[in-house]
C-alpha cells in the first residue's frame, strides 16, 4: 500500500449502525468492552495507520482513525478487511456488511452529530455522549491517539455540550417509561418515593425499572399470579404482595403503576378517596397502562391525585419527540458553524 | 435624586431585567438560572446600599413611611430568597420574586410624599427598631409563602391537566412546594411572634392601629398554621390561602404607614 511521504495524517471513519445494518450483523461485529483496548491497538497497527478509536455500542460500531495512505479508498478497505478478519466473518457475512465510509470533514461532521445525539435511534438521547467519551478515554489510555484524534474528540465534546446548552434537543422525555419518571419526579422526591405495581406486565416493569434507576426508594409488586409477583419483585429488589392485599397497602405508596388484565376498573374513586384520607393529602401519582383501563378516570378529579393513562403518556412522549425534531435544524446549524470554526469546512 | 434613590432605581431596574432571561429561558425551553441569579444578586447589593444610605439620612432604620416599608420589605424578601431558595430547591423562586420586588419598589417611588424626612428622634429605641425589623422580615416570609403558593397552584394545574413542558420542568415537585409553604409560613409566624413579644418591652408607645393590624396578621397566619398542622384543608386549598392571604399584610402595611 502506498503511503504519502510527510503528508498530514488523514481522518477516516468506518462504521455501521442501526440504520445500515440489522441487529444480527451488528451483534456479530460488536466489540466487547474488555476487548476495546486490544482493538484500538490492532487498528493503529494496520499498515499506514497512525491513530485509532473504537466506538462500540448496541446501536453502532465505528472506527475512527488517521492514516497517511495516498488513497482514502485503500484506508476504508483496510478497515473493512480488519473487521472481517477480527470477527472471522464468512464471505456471505462480509458481503452483507453495509458500512459508511467517511473522510476528513464528513467524518468530523458525523462524529459531531453522533456525540450530540442527532444520529441516535432516540433523537437527542444523552447516553451516547458518555459512550463516546468512554471510547475515547480507552483509546487515550491505550496510547492509540495522538494530536489529530485528541483534537477531534475534544472538539466533538465541545460541540456536544454546545448543542445541549443552546438547543432543547435533549429536553423532555420521548418514551412512556421516561415520561412516567418525569411525572414521578414532579410529584415527589424520588429518593423517598415508594412505588406499587398492580399487575406485573412488561410495560409496568419498564416503568418501574426506569423509576428505580433514577433512585426511587422501594417497590412493591402485586399480581394475580403471586409467583410472578415474587419473581418480578426479586428481580427488582422489591417486595411481593398477595393480590388480595394490595388495596389495603395503597395508602403507603406514592406512585401506583397499574397494568392488570381486568375487563373493568379495579381502582375506583371511593377507594382512592379513602386512600387520600389516610395519606392526609400527600400527593399520589397513578399511572394506568392497562388496556382496557384499570383506573376510573374520575379518580383524577380527587384532590392530590394525578392520573395518567397510556394515551396521556404516549401523547406527552409524542409531543416531546416533535419538539426535538423541530430543534434538529438549529442543531445542524451549530454543527456546521463549529465545523467551519475548527477549519473542517469553509464558512457556511 | 439623592444617592439612596439612585441606587434604589438601579436595583429596581436590575430586578426588572432579571425577569427577561427567565422569560426567554422559559420560552426557549433552556433553563439556566445563572444569569437571573447574578441580576438578583446585583439588585440585592444595590438595594442594600439604598437601604443603608436611607438609614444614614433618617438616622434610624428606615421603616416609618409606606415607601420605606415597601423597600425594606422588598429587601427582606430578596434576603430570604437567597437564604431559603437553595434550601427548598426552589430555584425558580427568583423568577417570581424579581417582579414582585420590582413592583414593590416602583410602588415605593409612586406613592404620594415618597421617602419623606423623618422627625428627628431624641434617642433611637433599639427595641422599637427590633420590633419593626422583625415584623417586616415576617412579612417578607409571608410574601415568599405567597409566591410559593402560586408556584404550587401552577404545578398542580400542569399535573392535573397533563400540560407537560416549559415551566413544568422548572418547578419543584408538588410535595416539596407544599412543604416549603408550611416551613415559610412557620418562619413568618415565628418572626412575627418575636416581633410582638418585643412590643411588650417597648417604652416608646406604638400607635394602637399598628399593634391591632400586627395582631390581626398574626392571628390570620396562626389560624392558617393550625389549619395546615391539623390537615383541615387540602394542600391546594392551603396554597390558595397562602397566595391570597398575603393581601392582608400587604394592605396592613399601607394602612399602618398612612393612617397609623
Amino acid at each position: 500500500m502506498a503511503e504519502a511521504a510527510n503528508a498530514t495524517p488523514q481522518l477516516v471513519c468506518l462504521g455501521l449502525n442501526y440504520r445500515t445494518t440489522p441487529v444480527e450483523v451488528r451483534e456479530r461485529v460488536a466489540f466487547p468492552e474488555a476487548k476495546v483496548p486490544e482493538a484500538v491497538h490492532e487498528v493503529r497497527s494496520l499498515p499506514g495507520f497512525e491513530e485509532g478509536v473504537v466506538l462500540s455500542t448496541c446501536n453502532r460500531v465505528e472506527l475512527y482513525a488517521t492514516h497517511s495512505l495516498e488513497d482514502p479508498q485503500a484506508a476504508h478497505e483496510s478497515l473493512v478487511d480488519y473487521l472481517v478478519r477480527r470477527f472471522e466473518l464468512a464471505q456471505e457475512q462480509a458481503e452483507a456488511l453495509v458500512t459508511y465510509k467517511l473522510d476528513a470533514a464528513e467524518a468530523a461532521r458525523h462524529l459531531f452529530r453522533v456525540v450530540s445525539g442527532l444520529d441516535s435511534m432516540v433523537l437527542g438521547e444523552t447516553e451516547i455522549f458518555g459512550q463516546v467519551k468512554a471510547a475515547y478515554q480507552k483509546a487515550l489510555e491505550a496510547g492509540t491517539t495522538s494530536r489529530r484524534l485528541n483534537k477531534l474528540f475534544q472538539q466533538a465534546f465541545t460541540v456536544g455540550k454546545k448543542v445541549r446548552n443552546e438547543t432543547s434537543i435533549q429536553r423532555g422525555s420521548t418514551s412512556v417509561g421516561s415520561v412516567a419518571v418525569d411525572l414521578a419526579e414532579k410529584v415527589h422526591d424520588l429518593k423517598k418515593c415508594r412505588v406499587m405495581l398492580v399487575g406485573a406486565g412488561e410495560m409496568s416493569r419498564t416503568c418501574a425499572q426506569s423509576l428505580l434507576s433514577r433512585g426511587a426508594h422501594s417497590i412493591i409488586v402485586s399480581n394475580r399470579s403471586h409467583e410472578r409477583a415474587v419473581e418480578m419483585a426479586t428481580e427488582m429488589g422489591g417486595t411481593a404482595l398477595r393480590f388480595d392485599e394490595w388495596e389495603a397497602a395503597l395508602h403507603e405508596v406514592d406512585v401506583i403503576i397499574s397494568s392488570t388484565s381486568a375487563p373493568h376498573f379495579v381502582i375506583k374513586p371511593e377507594l382512592v378517596r379513602e386512600v387520600m384520607r389516610k395519606r392526609r393529602w400527600e400527593p399520589l401519582l397513578i399511572i394506568d397502562i392497562a388496556v382496557p383501563r384499570d383506573v376510573d378516570p374520575q379518580v383524577n378529579d380527587i384532590e392530590g391525585v394525578y392520573l395518567y393513562d397510556i394515551d396521556a403518556l404516549q401523547a406527552i412522549a409524542d409531543g416531546e419527540r416533535r419538539k426535538r425534531e423541530k430543534q434538529l435544524e438549529l442543531c445542524e446549524k451549530i454543527i456546521e458553524e463549529q465545523l467551519a470554526k475548527f477549519g473542517f469546512v469553509k464558512n457556511p | 435624586m439623592t444617592a439612596d434613590r439612585q441606587l434604589l432605581a438601579l436595583s429596581t431596574l436590575a430586578f426588572m431585567v432579571a425577569v427577561i432571561p427567565a422569560v426567554r429561558a422559559l420560552l426557549s425551553g433552556q433553563w439556566r438560572t445563572s444569569r437571573q441569579w447574578l441580576l438578583m444578586l446585583a439588585g440585592f447589593a444595590l438595594q442594600t446600599g439604598a437601604v443603608f444610605l436611607r438609614g444614614e439620612t433618617v438616622r434610624q432604620c428606615p421603616m416609618k413611611s409606606l415607601s420605606d416599608v415597601l423597600v425594606f420589605t422588598g429587601w427582606s424578601v430578596v434576603l430570604l430568597y437567597f437564604l431559603v431558595g437553595p434550601t427548598y430547591r426552589v430555584s425558580l423562586l427568583g423568577f417570581f420574586t424579581a417582579p414582585l420586588v420590582a413592583m414593590m419598589q416602583l410602588l415605593a417611588f409612586a406613592v404620594p410624599n415618597a421617602f419623606p424626612d423623618y422627625a428627628a428622634k431624641a434617642k433611637v429605641d433599639a427595641w422599637v427598631e427590633l420590633h419593626a425589623a422583625l415584623a417586616l422580615m415576617a412579612y417578607a416570609a409571608f410574601a415568599l409563602t405567597c409566591i410559593t403558593g402560586v408556584m404550587y397552584l401552577l404545578q398542580e394545574r400542569f399535573l392535573k391537566q397533563h400540560r407537560i413542558g416549559g415551566l413544568f420542568y422548572q418547578l419543584p415537585p408538588i410535595q416539596g412546594l407544599a412543604l416549603a409553604i408550611r416551613r415559610l409560613l412557620a418562619l413568618g409566624l415565628v418572626l412575627l411572634s418575636l416581633s410582638l413579644a418585643v412590643s411588650f418591652k417597648l417604652t416608646t408607645p406604638i400607635s394602637n392601629p399598628k399593634l391591632i393590624f400586627a395582631w390581626g396578621v398574626w392571628l390570620l397566619y396562626a389560624v392558617m398554621g393550625v389549619v395546615i398542622w391539623r390537615h383541615v384543608l387540602s394542600p391546594r386549598q392551603t396554597a390558595w390561602l397562602a397566595a391570597v392571604g398575603f393581601i392582608i399584610p400587604f394592605i396592613s402595611l399601607w394602612l399602618v404607614t398612612t393612617h397609623g
